[in-house]
């Protein structure tokens, strides 16, 4: 085999060698779903409608999540990245991401509950006569608190991940959209986006399965109904009855088979020939 | 009566208290083409880029069509600029990059598309992408994108520069073509003084700032206003700040070969050919000056005699137009 051969797969070795880890860990997710008795679990969960519900709720936030990191990233890289090119500005913008998810959802708690500072703030200014009147952003059924946590602390990492982008762009194109005739939104859509692109494929990818998985959270923030995927896999897997620990195997490997899927879809997005034509290669 | 198309008055661009244009005025008439020619660095570019309305001038007036333009964005004027290097959509196919010139402006017809592709030779590469094509294709398809928008003016900054000379050279006599076949006003700058002379019906030597000279090849070549436009031409010998010589009248020899006439002492720094011929690159010692000639026959040793004939010495004419 040519690969063999040129030893290309030497290369391929130690992040080989790394995966073998999170593979196993899927491969026995896998058999401890079936559990030996065939797709039952998969079946029960897919009949759920607590998991079901889990499911909306969890695309619905993470979705959202995403999708505003992104439009709000954009947004600001766009309007300030020639100030990003100082570094003081950009570890200003870059702070959020030094705090764990963890502290910053707590802050959150803080800042946006019942009886957050923002609550008391506005109670001793004298615009709410009780601080009861606050609305319910943490721990509410929209998963607000969760998406107000999740976009404070993505946005940097999509600023993060287009500045250099941005930072790329010939100034020129812009200019010949202008001379064509074309207006603010011609140069968005012909210049910005089709280099961008790429780039904001894998951060949805990055940023939508980091939300729709990760457990800290949704735990700390969320409500007990609906509930994030990754909050109900944790209490079946530690719940009182052991026969609940393959369903959240199984919803684990389920949601697992989505990024997988919508990370395949994203990459066959990014190789059509027109968007490999757009990184000067022939398509 | 011929008719004005674009005009500039008195133009001054001043950037960081240096001034880069300084009270430029020109007119160009309809279906003319001026080259404008000068050393890097001298201001060509943002003479181009106020004319297109990518950047504002500190003071003067445009007129098109006798309309005041001067405060009119780039995307209102009707004229297109295709820049050094193609900036072809990489996403786009060659057809693509052509529709959307005439998309945006609002100018699409697929006959107009479908005859620029005819015209600059790419019919058979339409669904081609840029990186697909090479560099005198995708400057067509660039051209024919600017064509597209239907411009009345279309400027040209140094299209072929990035073209290796072959290249250059054959796109330099198609785009000559392509725009007097379409009646086409234009502005084409380079350094190149061939090209210049190749592209342009009027040429402008364009130096510190200001047009030091705007003429025909054979005006300028005959009767140069300027120390700065004979240099520039390089083909004269001057002499002083106001006198020079045709390098043709300049005979080179052992010894002085006429009686009525100045000699100057040169050395042979080295000889190159061009067009068949030997070129003879002296370095002229009394005038500190270096001059590149041709010559027949051979030279018996490094040093020789540079002699011009008395009559053949000419004042510079200080006529700017």
């Amino acid at each position: 085999m040519k690969l063999f051969k040129n030893k290309t797969f030497l290369l391929f070795l130690p992040a080989g060698a790394f995966l073998i880890i999170p593979f196993y860990g899927f491969l026995y997710a896998v058999i401890q779903s079936l559990g030996g008795e065939g797709f039952t679990h998969y079946h029960e969960i897919l009949n759920s409608e607590r998991f079901l519900s889990s499911v909306w709720f969890s695309i619905r936030t993470a979705g959202i999540a995403t999708i505003l990191s992104i439009i709000l990233g954009l947004g600001f890289t766009k309007w300030f990245y020639p100030l990003l090119t100082h570094t003081s500005h950009r570890v200003m913008v870059w702070i959020p991401m030094l705090f764990p998810h963890f502290v910053w959802g707590y802050m959150i708690i803080l800042l946006l509950s019942e009886t957050g500072w923002m609550a008391q703030a506005f109670t001793a200014a004298g615009w709410l006569e009780d601080r009861s009147n606050f609305p319910v952003w943490t721990r509410d059924p929209q998963g607000i608190g969760i998406i107000i946590t999740y976009v404070w602390k993505e946005v940097p990492l999509v600023i993060l991940l287009l500045f250099p982008v941005y930072a790329s762009i010939r100034p020129e194109y812009y200019a010949l959209v202008d001379s064509l005739g074309g207006n603010a939104w011609h140069r968005f859509t012909t210049v910005d986006l089709p280099n961008l692109l790429p780039v904001l494929v894998e951060s949805f990818l990055i940023i939508f399965s980091f939300t729709l998985a990760a457990y800290e959270v949704p735990a700390l923030i969320g409500t007990t109904f609906p509930e994030m995927i990754s909050v109900l896999g944790y209490e079946w897997f530690y719940g009182s009855s052991w026969d609940d620990r393959p369903l959240a195997f199984a919803a684990m490997v389920l949601t697992s088979l989505f990024l997988l899927i919508l990370t395949l879809v994203g990459y066959f997005i990014l190789s059509r020939p027109r968007w490999r034509a757009m990184r000067g290669n022939r398509p | 009566m011929t008719q004005k198309k674009l005009e500039m008055k008195n133009i001054t661009k001043t950037f960081h208290q240096d001034k880069i244009l300084s009270e430029l005025t020109f007119h160009l008439e309809k279906g003319e083409i001026m080259s404008i020619v000068g050393p890097s660095g001298s201001g060509k570019t943002t003479l181009l880029r106020i004319l297109a309305g990518l950047e504002k001038p500190s003071d003067g007036k445009i007129i098109m069509n006798g309309k005041d333009i001067t405060k009119q964005k780039a995307n209102r004027r009707s004229i297109s600029l295709v820049f050094q290097q193609p900036l072809l959509f990489p996403h786009m196919t060659v057809k693509e990059n052509i529709v959307y010139g005439a998309k945006v402006s609002k100018k699409y017809k697929e006959e107009k598309v479908d005859s620029l592709l005819e015209a600059i030779g790419m019919v058979r590469f339409q669904n081609h992408y840029p990186s697909e094509i090479s560099g005198g294709q995708q400057q067509r398809v660039a051209l024919a994108r600017a064509m597209a928008t239907e411009p009345e003016v279309i400027l040209f900054d140094e299209p072929f520069s990035s073209l290796d000379p072959s290249l250059r050279q054959d796109l330099r006599y198609w785009v000559r073509d392509f725009l007097s076949s379409r009646e086409t006003t234009a502005v084409f700058v380079t350094h190149d003084m061939e090209e210049a002379m190749i592209m342009g019906d009027q040429i402008a030597v364009f130096e510190d700032g200001n047009f030091q000279q705007i003429g025909t090849a054979e005006t300028l070549h005959k009767s140069p206003a300027n120390l700065r436009v004979a240099s520039f031409l390089g083909g004269h010998l001057i002499l002083n700040d106001h006198e020079f010589a045709p390098l043709h009248d300049v005979q080179v020899g052992t010894k002085k070969t006429v009686e009525d006439g100045v000699n100057f002492q040169a050395t042979v720094e080295h000889i190159t050919y061009q067009h068949g011929r030997p070129i003879a690159h002296l370095y002229v010692i009394d005038l500190k000056k270096k001059v590149s000639l041709p010559f027949d026959g051979t030279f018996p040793s490094r040093e020789v005699q540079v002699t011009i004939p008395t009559d053949s010495i000419r004042t510079f004419s200080g006529e700017t137009l």
